[in-house]
């Protein structure tokens, strides 16, 4: 089922064209990989599809993007609302300067959806149980986000987005900051969301994108190339730019 | 599709070593059939033992290529087509050592044959050899130019082998039926005969490898093949 899709989206950063004609599906409870070399527009892509790009003045997107089959570049659509319900996790880890309660417990207040204490501690425990880290935390609750180490502070992160129940989580290279136990950790945890979300990744690891996602879609240079299944993509791609990139044969 | 250089210059060398390892153990495999052929024609021990011990260099061939694949495997992490000239080289070598083994075993029946007369029944067998021998070659060659075309051409011609087979197969029988006395140097035919329609098979199983390097799916398994004879008789 499709959750998200867009239709031949163009982004303009002034008179660079980032994004070229990208018409894609993105499948609920799924995890869709997006691959490609450094500057070839996923990060860019991405973010359009909570609007983080909103906030670049000389940025301008065209096309349509529809999650549920409605727009969410319409002027009703109040993009703080949209970001709950699509929430992100970015390449290096950023909790709040707060205690790692708070860190979670934050959405859920001020998107007001929690009417009592006990309910918002409810919260707090369920998402961060669910992003793998309460048995780490939870007799330190009180103590600050930034005294975790990298790895605790990403899943921070991860629970801190889920705790507003998103229907859709992107990740911008959730994992590339971490050593590799830390990062087994994330990609477990992002097999298990798989289950209630739909989640979209952009990696530069290619073996990451392999293992962890189902569907992955190859942007380069503006353009998405090649968008299958994972096991076909890593395979045996039909372009031959895929090819060469995941081979390893890109100049 | 065509291949471009890795930006890893390394990378491409040790594939490339690994194409030229199997390409030198597909000759080595061609050399000990030959060998082998060449005894039986000629009732030759020497050349039979010959044969017999060129057989243990491909065991060494399929242990270094399987090391060596493996450990690119491991540090590399290869994608697509790289993966697939990977495994199918393991696979390959895999089977050279099985013709390997075949060729031997055809040696050492010549080496039994040896002590005894001639059989009418030698020059067909001669001939299926030839063509044993050339589709190997061919399959080989193939191999080096990653020519799926020229793979399944092989691989649909291995029928004519199966042919063959069955042609020597009621040749064979008759002369035992006719004289008993030939029923032992017969049986020995019967199992030359054997081993090269199997040499003939497994040919086909590289060919069905470089298909799959080259096109990235499975060949099928509807070849055509040869009414397999001595099942049914009565």
């Amino acid at each position: 089922m499709n959750k998200m899709t867009t239709k031949n989206v163009d982004v303009f950063y002034g008179k660079n064209h980032a994004i070229k004609d990208v018409s894609i599906d993105i499948l609920d409870k799924t995890v869709t990989a997006f691959i490609g070399p450094s500057g070839c527009g996923k990060s860019t892509f991405l973010r359009c599809l909570n609007r983080m790009n909103d906030t670049i003045s000389i940025c301008r997107i065209t096309g349509d993007l529809l999650m549920d089959g409605e727009d969410i570049y319409a002027k009703s659509v109040d993009p703080v609302q949209l970001r709950a319900r699509v929430g992100m996790v970015f390449q290096k880890p950023n909790p709040f300067p707060k205690s790692i309660y708070d860190n979670v417990a934050y959405g859920p207040k001020i998107h007001g959806l929690v009417d009592s204490k006990s309910d918002l501690d409810e919260v707090v425990e369920k998402s961060l149980k669910r992003a793998a880290i309460w048995g780490e935390v939870k007799d330190r609750l009180n103590e600050s986000g930034t005294s975790l180490s990298g790895g605790q502070q990403q899943r921070l992160c991860i629970a801190r987005a889920i705790a507003t129940a998103p229907e859709v989580l992107l990740m911008d290279e959730p994992a590339s900051a971490l050593d590799p136990i830390a990062t087994a950790q994330i990609e477990e945890l992002i097999d298990e969301l798989r289950h209630s979300y739909s989640v979209v990744i952009v990696t530069h690891s290619m073996q990451q994108a392999a293992r962890v996602s189902q569907k992955t879609a190859f942007f380069h240079m503006g353009d998405m190339v090649e968008y299958g299944d994972t096991s076909a993509i890593f395979t045996n791609p039909v372009d031959q730019r895929t090819q060469d990139y995941i081979t390893g044969r890109f100049g | 599709m065509e291949e471009n250089a890795h930006i890893v210059s390394a990378f491409d060398k040790e594939l490339a070593h690994i194409q030229d390892q199997i390409s030198q153990m597909g000759e080595h495999a061609a050399a000990v059939l030959q060998t082998a052929l060449k005894a039986v024609k000629n009732r030759d021990p020497v050349l039979a033992q010959q044969a017999i011990d060129m057989d243990k260099v491909l065991d060494d061939f399929e242990l270094e290529i399987e090391e060596k694949a493996t450990q690119i495997i491991a540090l590399r992490q290869p994608m697509a087509l790289d993966l697939r000239v990977l495994i199918s080289a393991i696979k390959i070598a895999t089977t050279l050592e099985r013709i390997g083994d075949l060729g031997k075993n055809i040696a050492r029946r010549a080496l039994v044959l040896s002590d005894g007369k001639k059989l009418k029944v030698t020059s067909s067998i001669e001939q299926m050899g030839r063509a044993t021998r050339l589709q190997l070659k061919a399959i080989m060659a193939a191999h080096q130019t990653r020519d799926a075309d020229l793979a399944v051409e092989i691989w649909e011609n291995d029928v004519d082998i199966d042919e063959m087979y069955n042609t020597i197969f009621r040749e064979v029988v008759t002369y035992m039926m006719e004289d008993s006395r030939k029923i032992s140097a017969g049986s020995q035919l019967l199992f030359i005969a054997k081993n090269l329609e199997r040499i003939g098979d497994h040919t086909t199983h590289i060919s069905e490898m470089i298909y799959y390097v080259v096109h990235g799916k499975p060949l099928g398994d509807d070849r055509p093949k040869g009414e397999p004879l001595g099942l049914d008789e009565e």
